[in-house]
C-alpha cells in the first residue's frame, strides 16, 4: 500500500510541471494521506472495498484526482459525519475541515474568491407564489388550493425550478385560472356619485374626553366631530347609520341626535329604544370644497323610568353621497387598480390608447420587466379582435388580452436571459429586473413592487440592495417568507394536517373529547408559535441560535394551557417569557416540531432525531436499509411493557441498525418528555423517562436544555452551515452543490462573527455569488 | 384474419377465441387506430393503485385456475369472480434496492406502471420511463376527446423530502408522459367533471365548453408565440422546461381540433360533484371511481389511472376502526394486532374495488355487454409484503374481458419473477399499440 502510493505520486510528478506538482505532492503526503490512511483505508483500500468503494484503485494520482465522483462521496460523507462510521475512530473536527478543504481546492478546484454561481432552471411560479402574485398585481384573492394541483418539492422545498414541471393538465388549469381571475379583476362596473364613508369611531369628542361616535350614552350630552376634506362643493345626502343599545326591553329613555355641518345645526332625529342593529337617518346638507366639520350632537330628552336600563347611541357609520347634481361620477375603488383613469373614453383613438396603456401596465408587472412593443402590439390585436364584435364591452375586451398575459410563459415562468446561454464558462450578473424578481420571490413569494421595479428600471437596485432587503423584511409581506420557508424547513405547514390521533395519544375514548384536548385550535396555535418565533427573529434581528436558547415563545391562551403555562388570556398570540419549570424553550420544544415528527399513535425518536440531523445540523443519516426490522420487533420475548428507550436499545443491538441509530436515537430520545401531540409528560405509562444521551461528535447531555446548549455552542458551526444551506436552497430554487461550499462557508463565517444574526444571514444570501450571478448551461 | 388485424390496427395478430364471430365494425373507431375490441366496441384500460402491500396470506386465493376460493380480505369482490383474474408471480425487478439503497416505497410507486428504474434524485433530473397508460394514450388516445385521464385520491403533500432521497414526483404520480415528465393527476372530482363535460348547469355546459374552447384558440396562438420567442434566448435545460409548456399548449390545441371532430361533450346525465376534496377517504375514492366510470361510459377517454394513495402513505382509516397510519402499520414485524389492522385496510380497499366493479358491470356498453366486458382494469400494488418491502409476488388483479380476449374467472399462477411489464405489454397489444417493447418486459404475457 505504501509503496503503491509512492509510485502513484511519482508518476503523477512526471505528468505535471514540477513547480506546481511539488507543493501539491508534499501537501498530499503531509496533510492528506495520513488522515486517509488512519480513518479510511482500513475499509476502502488495499483490496478492501467495503460498500463497493475503494480509494486506491487508480493508476496514478492524477487519475485519482480526476475522479471527481469518488472525491465527491468522500467529501460529502466527511462533511456530514457519515464516515467514518460511528463505531470507528473519528477524526477531529479540524482534521475533517482540513481534508474537506484540500478536496475543495485540489479536486473540485473551487476558488472562494470566484465561486461558480451554478445554474438555476427557469422557475414556474408555485401555487403560493401564483396566488400572491395575482393578489398583489390585480387585487384578486384566488383560491389556488382548489384550482391548481399541489406542487412537487425537491430538496424539501417547492421553489425548485427543476421539479416544478408543467403538465398539459396544469396548462389547462392555468388557462382556466386566467379566465376566472380576469372575470373578477376586470369586471365591468358602473360609475356612481362619490361616497365619503366615515366610521363611527372616527368621530371624536374634544380633548380631554376620550369618547367616540361608537359609544355615546344618552345621559351624557356630547358633541363628537370629524373633519373631512371634500373635493367637490355642493349638496350631499348624509346618512347616519346607527343603533341604540343597552336594554333588551323597551324603555322610556330618549334623546336627540343632531347633525351640525361646519358649526351650523342642519337636522336632528329623535332617539329611543330600538333593537335593530342598523337604523338609518338621512338628510341633505351643503358641503364646501376643502375641509368640512361634521359634528354629531346628543342630548337627553327623557330619563329612563325606575328599573329601566339606560340607552347608548352607537354610530356605525356616516355616509355622504354627492354632489347630488350628478356632475361628478366615480367608479368603485378597486376598479381603478386596472382602469386607472376610470371608464373608457368614447373617442375610438383615445379608447385604443387607453387600452394600450392599461395592457402595458399589466404586462410590465406580470412579466416583471418592461414589455416590448411587439408583444404589446400582439396584445392589442387580441383586444382589437374582441372589440370588433357586436355589443362589445371595453372591460371585457381588455380582459381578453389580459387572459393571454396571465397564460403566457413570461408570466408563469421567471426566465432569466443571458448571453451565450449554453456556454457554462460564461458567468454574468443577473440583470436588475431579474434581481428584483429573485428578491421579491425570495422574501415576499410574489412579484416586485413598484419601488423595486423603478429601482431596476433606473439601474439602481444593486446599489441600494441592503436598504431594499431591510425594507422588504419590514414589510408585512415578509410574513409569506416565514410561512413558506419555515413552513417547509421546520415543516410547520404540516402541523394542522398531520395524522396524530389524540384518542390514542391521550387514551381518550370519545373523539369529540379527544379533539378538545388536541384539535384544530391547538394545532393552529402551534403553527403560529413557530412562525411568529421566527418572524420575530427577523424583525428584531436576533440570533438564529435563539432557536435553541430562547427563554420565551409565542402563545395564546389555548396553547399556554396546553403547555401548562399560567396567566395567558385570550386568543391572540403574544410573546411569553418562559421559566425553567415550563420545560419549554427553543424550537425543539415547540409543539409544531414535536407533532410533525411523531407517528399517529406514538412518538418517534427516530423521526425526531432525523429531523434534528437533517434540518438543524445538515448531517442526514443514510437511508434505512431494506428488510429493516421494526421497532416493535424489539418487544418480542421481552417483558410486557417497555419504554420507547428500552425498545430502541434492543433494536439497536442489531449490528445492522446500530451504526445509523447511534446518530439519530439519542437526539430523538432527548425529546421523550413530550408525547406525540407535543404535551409534556413526566413518565411514559408509569415508567420513568431517561433523556440522557450523546451526540455522535461526543458531547454528552442529560436534558433537552443541555442538548440545546450543545447545539448552540459546540455544534454551532454545523447549524450555521445548515440554516445557510437550507435558506440558500429556498432562495435560489436549486439544491446546493459542492461548488456552493465556499459560499456557505463564507456566510457561516459571517454569522459566527455577528453572533448568528438572522438579517446577516439573509443579507449574506442576497449578496452571495449564486444569488447575484448566473452562468450558461452545461457541465463545467 | 387479415381483415381483423387491419381493423385492430395491428401488424401481427393475437389468437382469438375460435367461437367469436366478427360483428359489424365500427369504422370510426377503427379508423382512429386502436383502443377497440375485436367487435369494434371501445376498449378501456384502467389502473387502480393500492399502497404499502397487503397481508398476502389473507389476500391470496386458495386453489388455482378456475377452481379457487377468494382470500379473506378479497371476499368483497367474490361476486365478480367470473369477471376477474388474480395473478400470482408478478415482479418488478427494478423495485429492488440494487445499488440505490433505501426508498422502496418510491420505487414501488415508480415502477408499477413503467417497469423502469427511477433515477435516485431528490430534486433535479428526475428520470423514469414512460408508463403503460401513456404509451397507449400516445398511440391510440386520439380515438377519444381525451387521450387519457389521470386521477388521484392523494392530494396532500408533506413538506420536506419524500422517500429516502427520491423526488416526491416518483411517489405521487403513476403516469409518466415521458422519461422525465410525470402526468400530474387531478384530485378534485368536481374539476374532473368540469374538464370532461364543461362547467355551469346542464344546459350551459355544452355551450360554455365549446365557447371557451373557441376563445382559447387565439389566446393559445399568443402564448405559443411568446414561448417560441422565449425559447430562442434560453439554454438547453430551460428550453426543456419550456418544451413542457409548449407540449401543454399543443395538447390543448389538439383537444380543440378534436372537439371540432367529436362535437360538444356528451351529457353525462348526472350533476357535477361538490367543489373541493370530499372529507372522507372512502367518499373521495368512490367519487373518483364514479368519474372514471363516467368518462368511460361517455367514451370521453379509454385510458385512465387512479392512485388511491401513494406508496408509503400513512393514511388512517378511522371509519373502520384503524386510527394508525397505514405505512407505520405495514412494518408489522409479525405483530398479530397490527396484522389484523392491515387486513382491515386490505378489506377496505377490496370493498372499494367491489364498488368500482359494481359500477363497471352495471353500465351497459355498445353492443349490449357491460362496460366491464370491454375493459381491462388492473388493480395492483407495487409491494407485496409491505413489512419487508418485497417487489415480487405482487398483488395484481385484472378485471374485465377485453372484449372477449381475456379469460377471467381464474387464479393464474405464473411462476415466480414474471416481469409485470409482460402484462403491460399484453395490455398494449390489446389496445392496438404497435410497440413490442415495454419496460423490462421479457415477452408478452399469454396466460390471461
Amino acid at each position: 500500500m505504501r509503496s503503491f502510493l509512492n509510485c502513484w505520486i511519482g508518476m503523477w510528478m512526471l505528468v505535471l510541471p514540477a513547480g506546481a506538482a511539488v507543493p501539491l505532492e508534499e501537501d498530499f503526503r503531509k496533510n492528506v494521506e495520513p488522515v486517509l490512511s488512519t480513518y479510511c483505508y482500513d475499509c476502502h483500500a488495499d483490496g478492501v472495498d467495503k460498500g463497493d468503494f475503494s480509494m486506491d484503485s487508480y493508476e496514478s494520482l492524477s487519475a485519482h484526482l480526476e475522479d471527481r465522483e469518488v472525491w465527491l462521496r468522500v467529501w460529502d460523507n466527511l462533511r456530514s459525519h457519515l464516515m467514518p462510521p460511528a463505531d470507528k475512530e473519528q477524526p477531529l473536527d479540524a482534521e475533517r475541515a482540513k481534508l474537506a478543504g484540500w478536496i475543495e481546492r485540489n479536486v473540485f478546484k473551487l476558488d472562494p474568491a470566484n465561486p461558480d454561481p451554478g445554474r438555476v432552471t427557469i422557475r414556474r411560479m408555485n401555487r403560493q407564489e401564483y396566488k400572491n402574485t395575482v393578489e398583489d398585481m390585480l387585487g384578486v384573492d384566488f383560491n389556488v388550493e382548489d384550482a391548481l394541483p399541489p406542487d412537487d418539492t425537491g430538496y424539501g422545498f417547492d421553489t425548485i425550478g427543476d421539479v416544478l414541471s408543467i403538465s398539459p393538465m396544469l396548462m389547462e388549469k392555468y388557462l382556466d385560472a386566467a379566465r376566472r381571475i380576469v372575470e373578477v379583476a376586470l369586471k365591468p362596473q358602473k360609475a356612481e356619485m362619490p361616497k365619503i364613508v366615515i366610521g363611527g369611531d372616527e368621530f371624536k369628542a374634544p380633548a380631554p374626553l376620550k369618547k367616540t361616535g361608537k359609544w355615546l350614552p344618552f345621559s351624557q350630552p356630547t358633541e363628537v366631530t370629524r373633519k373631512k376634506v371634500v373635493e367637490h362643493a355642493g349638496e350631499y345626502q348624509v346618512t347616519i347609520d346607527f343603533q341604540t343599545t343597552g336594554s333588551e326591553e323597551a324603555t322610556n329613555h330618549a334623546a336627540t341626535l343632531g347633525l351640525k355641518v361646519n358649526g351650523a345645526e342642519v337636522d336632528a332625529e329623535s332617539l329611543g329604544w330600538d333593537n335593530r342593529k342598523s337604523v338609518k337617518f338621512s338628510t341633505k346638507v351643503k358641503l364646501t370644497e376643502g375641509e368640512n366639520r361634521i359634528t354629531l350632537v346628543t342630548k337627553e330628552t327623557e330619563k329612563p323610568l325606575e328599573g329601566e336600563k339606560p340607552l347608548t347611541l352607537v354610530v356605525n357609520r356616516v355616509t355622504m353621497t354627492g354632489p347630488l347634481d350628478g356632475r361628478v361620477k366615480v367608479y368603485p375603488k378597486d376598479y381603478y387598480r386596472v382602469f386607472y383613469k376610470g371608464g373608457a373614453p368614447k373617442e375610438p383613438a383615445e379608447r385604443e390608447a387607453y387600452a394600450r396603456e392599461i395592457l402595458r401596465r399589466i404586462a410590465d408587472k406580470a412579466f416583471r420587466r418592461p414589455v416590448d412593443e411587439a408583444t404589446l402590439n400582439r396584445l392589442m390585436e387580441l383586444y382589437g379582435g374582441a372589440a370588433k364584435e357586436p355589443k362589445t364591452v371595453f372591460e371585457e375586451d381588455v380582459g381578453y388580452a389580459v387572459t393571454a398575459v396571465l397564460a403566457s410563459p413570461k408570466f408563469l415562468f421567471r426566465a432569466e436571459v443571458q448571453a451565450e446561454p449554453n456556454n457554462p464558462a460564461k458567468v454574468v450578473p443577473v440583470d436588475e429586473f431579474a434581481l428584483a424578481s429573485r428578491l421579491s420571490y425570495f422574501l415576499w413569494s410574489s412579484l416586485p413592487d413598484a419601488e423595486l421595479f423603478e429601482l431596476a428600471e433606473s439601474g439602481e437596485l444593486r446599489a441600494n440592495l441592503a436598504d431594499q432587503v431591510d425594507r422588504m423584511l419590514d414589510d408585512p409581506k415578509a410574513g409569506r417568507f416565514v410561512e413558506n420557508f419555515v413552513g417547509q424547513w421546520l415543516q410547520t405547514r404540516d402541523v394542522e394536517g398531520i395524522n396524530v390521533d389524540p384518542r390514542r395519544v391521550f387514551g381518550i375514548r370519545d373523539l369529540g373529547d379527544a379533539f378538545k384536548v388536541f384539535g384544530g385550535k391547538q394545532r393552529r396555535a402551534m403553527k403560529l408559535e413557530t412562525e411568529l418565533f421566527f418572524a420575530n427573529l427577523i424583525k428584531e434581528n436576533r440570533s438564529a441560535l435563539e432557536m435553541f436558547t430562547a427563554d420565551y415563545t409565542f402563545l395564546n391562551e389555548t396553547l399556554a394551557k396546553y403547555y401548562g403555562i399560567e396567566g395567558v388570556k385570550g386568543d391572540e398570540m403574544r410573546r411569553v417569557s418562559l421559566t425553567k419549570e415550563s420545560h419549554r424553550g427553543g424550537v425543539l420544544t415547540h409543539g409544531s416540531l414535536l407533532v410533525v415528527t411523531s407517528n399517529p399513535t406514538r412518538t418517534s425518536p427516530v423521526k425526531r432525531g432525523l429531523f434534528v440531523l437533517e434540518n438543524l445540523l445538515d448531517t442526514p443519516a443514510p437511508p434505512a436499509p431494506p428488510d429493516v426490522p421494526a421497532l416493535e420487533d424489539a418487544k418480542k420475548g421481552a417483558k410486557e411493557k417497555m419504554t420507547m428507550r428500552e425498545m430502541m436499545v434492543v433494536h439497536r443491538e442489531k449490528a445492522l441498525c446500530a451504526s445509523c441509530h447511534a446518530r439519530m436515537d439519542d437526539l430523538g430520545l432527548a425529546l421523550e418528555n413530550f408525547n406525540a401531540a407535543g404535551m409534556y409528560r413526566e413518565d411514559e405509562g408509569g415508567a420513568a423517562i431517561d433523556t440522557a444521551g450523546r451526540l455522535i461528535t461526543g458531547e454528552k447531555f442529560s436534558t433537552v436544555a443541555e442538548l440545546n446548549q450543545i447545539l448552540a455552542t459546540s455544534r454551532r458551526a454545523d447549524f450555521y452551515r445548515c440554516i445557510t444551506s437550507k435558506m440558500l436552497t429556498y432562495a435560489l430554487g436549486r439544491g446546493t452543490e459542492y461548488f456552493d461550499a465556499p459560499t456557505i462557508d463564507q456566510i457561516s463565517a459571517e454569522l459566527e462573527k455577528n453572533g448568528g444574526k438572522l438579517r446577516t444571514l439573509i443579507h449574506g444570501i442576497v449578496q452571495s455569488v449564486p444569488f447575484q450571478k448566473r452562468r450558461g448551461d452545461g457541465a463545467l | 384474419m387479415g381483415r381483423r388485424s387491419f381493423l385492430r390496427g395491428l401488424g401481427t395478430c393475437l389468437s382469438l377465441p375460435a367461437m367469436e364471430s366478427l360483428l359489424p365494425m365500427r369504422m370510426a373507431a377503427a379508423e382512429a387506430g386502436g383502443a377497440v375490441t375485436a367487435s369494434g366496441a371501445p376498449l378501456r384500460m384502467a389502473f387502480l393503485y393500492i399502497p404499502n402491500g397487503v397481508i398476502l396470506d389473507k389476500w391470496r386465493p386458495v386453489g388455482e385456475g378456475k377452481d379457487f376460493q377468494f382470500g379473506a380480505t378479497m371476499e368483497p369482490i367474490a361476486k365478480h369472480k367470473e369477471s376477474l383474474q388474480i395473478f400470482t408471480g408478478f415482479e418488478h425487478a427494478n423495485g429492488w434496492a440494487g445499488k440505490d439503497g433505501g426508498g422502496d416505497h418510491a420505487r414501488a410507486n415508480a415502477t408499477v406502471l413503467t417497469g423502469a428504474r427511477p433515477k435516485k434524485t431528490s430534486g433535479s433530473d428526475i428520470q423514469l420511463g414512460m408508463s403503460v397508460d401513456q404509451v397507449a394514450a400516445r398511440e391510440v388516445g386520439a380515438a377519444t376527446r381525451f387521450k387519457s385521464l389521470e386521477l388521484t385520491c392523494d392530494a396532500v403533500r408533506a413538506s420536506g423530502g419524500c422517500d429516502s432521497g427520491y423526488s416526491c414526483a416518483y411517489q405521487f404520480n403513476l403516469s409518466w408522459r415521458s422519461e422525465t415528465q410525470p402526468a400530474t393527476p387531478e384530485p378534485s372530482p368536481r374539476l374532473v367533471f368540469e374538464r370532461l363535460f364543461g362547467s355551469g348547469d346542464k344546459e350551459e355546459r355544452a355551450k360554455s365548453f365549446m365557447a371557451r374552447q373557441q376563445k382559447q384558440k387565439s389566446i393559445l396562438d399568443f402564448v405559443m408565440e411568446d414561448a417560441k420567442a422565449m425559447t430562442k434566448q434560453l439554454g438547453r435545460n430551460d428550453q426543456n422546461k419550456l418544451d413542457e409548456y409548449l407540449t401543454g399548449v399543443r395538447e390543448i390545441e389538439q383537444r380543440i381540433a378534436s372537439m371540432e371532430k367529436f362535437g360538444p361533450p356528451p351529457d353525462p346525465g348526472s350533476e357535477a360533484p361538490e367543489e373541493g376534496i370530499p372529507g372522507g377517504y372512502e367518499a373521495h375514492i368512490r367519487l373518483m371511481m364514479d368519474m372514471q366510470v363516467l368518462a368511460f361510459q361517455t367514451d370521453s377517454t379509454r385510458i385512465s389511472t387512479l392512485l388511491l394513495a401513494h406508496d408509503g402513505s400513512n393514511q388512517t382509516f378511522k371509519e373502520i376502526g384503524v386510527p394508525d397510519g397505514h405505512h407505520s402499520l405495514s412494518h408489522h414485524q409479525g405483530d398479530a394486532v397490527k396484522i389484523a389492522k392491515i387486513e382491515k385496510i386490505d378489506l377496505f380497499y377490496a370493498r372499494q374495488l367491489a364498488y368500482y366493479l359494481d359500477q363497471m358491470s352495471r353500465v351497459k356498453d355498445a353492443q349490449g355487454g357491460s362496460l366491464l366486458d370491454n375493459s381491462m382494469v388492473v388493480y395492483c400494488g407495487g409491494l407485496s409484503d409491505g413489512n419487508r418491502h418485497r417487489h415480487d409476488d405482487l398483488p395484481v388483479i385484472v378485471a374485465g374481458r377485453a372484449g372477449g380476449h381475456f379469460q377471467p374467472g381464474r387464479h393464474v399462477k405464473l411462476g415466480s419473477n414474471t416481469p409485470m411489464s409482460n402484462l403491460h405489454l399484453r395490455l398494449l397489444k390489446e389496445m392496438g399499440c404497435k410497440t413490442d417493447r415495454f419496460g423490462d418486459a421479457t415477452e408478452m404475457l399469454k396466460m390471461i
